[in-house]
């Protein structure tokens, strides 16, 4: 049952950072597409995976800053969150994106942070996780989302942070990997959130990194690429969710880099740009930030260095958090 | 078109702003443009009524990722006393159509708390598993049911077992199984293990290089706090380091190394086991099997 691998070896493929800036800035020439309208509740998560792009590759100037300040200020409403769109309603993951979008222009001083913070910590629910607006969809998503905008914001003092780790332990699972909801089935993408939790409410050292370490490098498939769950297809963007966890824990020297590398410059579009969940697919922007991010996390040369618990440049979580 | 139909004459429609910034410019097609306009009117107005129940349907029609309709709707059902059967019917056929969206989910969840009343759920559930039967979505909502409705011995665990005939490699029934064998809090005893033993083997005989019952017993052992000692033996039948030609499973090989990295004169077959692991076995993760080397070494140093 030996393994072959079967990867293209990442030496022969580049990264086409002018194509790839080119694709984020010239997205809204797409906008008369159905699927460009359908995903209007994701539209400020969308300025800020393209932001966060364009930083990485070097060329923060391709967003127009002004531009920036104001579609993200237009989206923010009376109650303090921040909504996907102007005219929607709040929602935590849309005002996590404008924190972090502000944060990243250095415009946070654009907003009422006070009046902001305060309505993602009364998200808290009794058992320390969050709701994701006043639905009460609860998730570890969100719970990490709160703790994410709340530090940038310097506002952890207005929730509960004891609840909220202890809510994050109640979602380990006993093969080192965490789930949505106590019990629930450990998947990487959940995993980031409660590792990235745990990492902002310096709790880090409450869990077995080695197990974790474990279940994380075994997401790493003969081709290089990584799945977020045993026995699924591996995906772009978990290059992303399993290595930020694996840099968190201090154990990304496990994942054998020249493969991923390969593996996510393997699922570039050449021609105009972009990057897909696995090669030959449809390029996306979500795709696009994550694989660039999961270089950045594996040194690749020419990118800016990526932060691990925010997915921001490290610069300008080190001007923001002043560490 | 809704500005033609008199039952909606009174409602001044709301267009959208979408703001100077031309990555979030929103370009809609026609009839969900004004299908939107007039929802922002009625939403502004709070208004819960049959002609805003009709129009939440329709915009969820073409585009059921828009969580705020979605929150609207839950309102206007409520506010109105409407069948919830009903609506739980209507859901069934979004869900089967949506297979990725998030909304529906708690939607359901909303509804059937408040009919209190999960008869039909596992149907239902059943034919979305038929779709897809690791959608995440859908097994958070069966874990919820569970917990909600006590549902933990009312055949849950042989539906994990027909859906793991089906699929031996479906790691969500898997941690299904572990959340019904462990998550309420009961006792592990020695019937428990040894029955979970026992199935845990017949399903590593069907698929030796299949991971999930490996990291499942794995998960029932330290629960139950027993050494990983207690299935050694089927490690060695998968993976006999006497005769590595013979080798069907690197979970085999991992597991012994760490049962043998444990027992100090038996710390170089822990090596040969990791050796194997990062020559032929599973060559791509030669690094973390390196690491647990280096762990070793240093122990018996």
């Amino acid at each position: 049952m030996a393994t072959t691998s079967s990867r293209a070896p990442a030496a022969t493929l580049a990264l086409h950072v002018e194509k790839h800036v080119h694709y984020i800035t010239t997205l809204d020439t797409a906008k008369d597409t159905l699927s460009y309208h359908l995903s209007e509740h994701l539209r400020i998560n969308g300025v800020y995976w393209g932001l966060t792009a364009l930083h990485l590759l070097g060329h923060p100037e391709a967003l127009p800053r002004d531009e920036t300040i104001s579609f993200v200020t237009s989206c923010l409403q009376p109650c303090g969150g921040f909504s996907s769109a102007p005219g929607h309603d709040a929602h935590l993951l849309s005002t996590v994106s404008a924190v972090q979008i502000l944060a990243t222009i250095d415009a946070l001083d654009t907003i009422d942070t006070t009046l902001v913070a305060k309505w993602v910590a009364g998200l808290q629910q009794e058992d320390g996780v969050f709701a994701g607006d006043e639905w009460g969809e609860t998730d570890t998503r969100f719970l990490y989302g709160a703790l994410n905008c709340l530090s940038l914001l310097g506002k952890m003092e207005l929730i509960d942070v004891e609840k909220a780790v202890e809510y994050v332990l109640r979602c380990w699972n006993t093969d080192g990997g965490f789930g949505m909801a106590p019990g629930a089935e450990s998947h990487s993408g959940q995993i980031f959130t409660c590792v990235g939790a745990l990492t902002i409410a310096g709790r880090l050292g409450e869990i077995d990194g080695e197990m974790l370490g474990d279940w994380l490098a075994e997401r790493q498939l003969a081709n290089g690429g990584l799945n977020g769950r045993p026995e699924k297809l591996e995906d772009v963007c978990y290059s992303w969710w399993v290595l930020s966890s694996l840099a968190m824990i201090g154990r990304l020297g496990w994942i054998d880099k020249e493969g991923l590398v390969g593996f996510i410059l393997g699922c570039q579009d050449e021609k105009k740009g972009g990057i897909s969940d696995r090669p030959n697919d449809e390029v996306d922007v979500f795709h696009t930030v994550f694989g660039l991010a999961g270089l950045s996390l594996l040194g690749y040369e020419g990118l800016q260095e990526v932060d691990p618990v925010y997915c921001m440049p490290r610069s300008v979580t080190k001007r923001v958090l002043g560490n | 078109m809704y500005q033609e139909r008199p039952e909606w004459e009174d409602v001044i429609p709301l267009p959208q702003d979408d703001g100077a910034l031309p990555l979030a410019q929103i370009a809609y097609t026609d009839e969900y443009a004004e299908a939107m306009s007039y929802l922002r009117a009625l939403m502004a107005k709070d208004e819960h009524s049959e002609r805003a129940l009709e129009i939440t349907e329709h915009i969820i029609e073409m585009n059921p990722a828009h969580y705020t309709v979605w929150l609207y709707r839950a309102n206007i059902v409520f506010a109105l006393g409407k069948d919830l059967r009903k609506e739980v019917e209507w859901l069934n056929e979004k869900a089967l159509r949506h297979e990725k969206n998030y909304q529906i989910w708690h939607h359901r969840q909303l509804i059937i708390d408040k009919l209190d009343d999960s008869t039909g759920e596992a149907d239902f559930i059943a034919k979305m598993f038929q779709k897809d039967a690791k959608n995440y979505h859908v097994w958070s909502y069966r874990q919820w049911l569970v917990k909600r409705f006590g549902l933990w011995e009312k055949g849950e665990l042989e539906y994990v077992e027909y859906l793991l005939e089906q699929d031996v490699r479906n790691n969500s029934a898997w941690s299904h199984r572990f959340f019904l064998v462990c998550g309420n809090g009961q006792e592990l005893t020695e019937e428990i293990v040894q029955r979970e033993l026992g199935y845990v083997s017949d399903n590593i005989f069907l698929a030796p290089q299949n991971p999930s019952p490996w990291n499942y017993i794995r998960g029932i052992l330290q629960r139950a706090k027993l050494p990983m000692s207690r299935i050694e033996k089927t490690c060695t039948y998968y993976a006999p380091l006497d005769n590595p030609e013979k080798i069907k499973s690197s979970h085999a090989l991992d597991i012994l190394a760490e049962i043998y990295s444990t027992i100090p004169e038996q710390k170089d077959l822990a090596i040969q086991s990791l050796d194997l692991l990062s020559s032929t076995y599973d060559p791509i993760r030669t690094n973390y099997w390196n690491y647990r080397k280096t762990q070793i070494q240093k122990a018996a140093a």
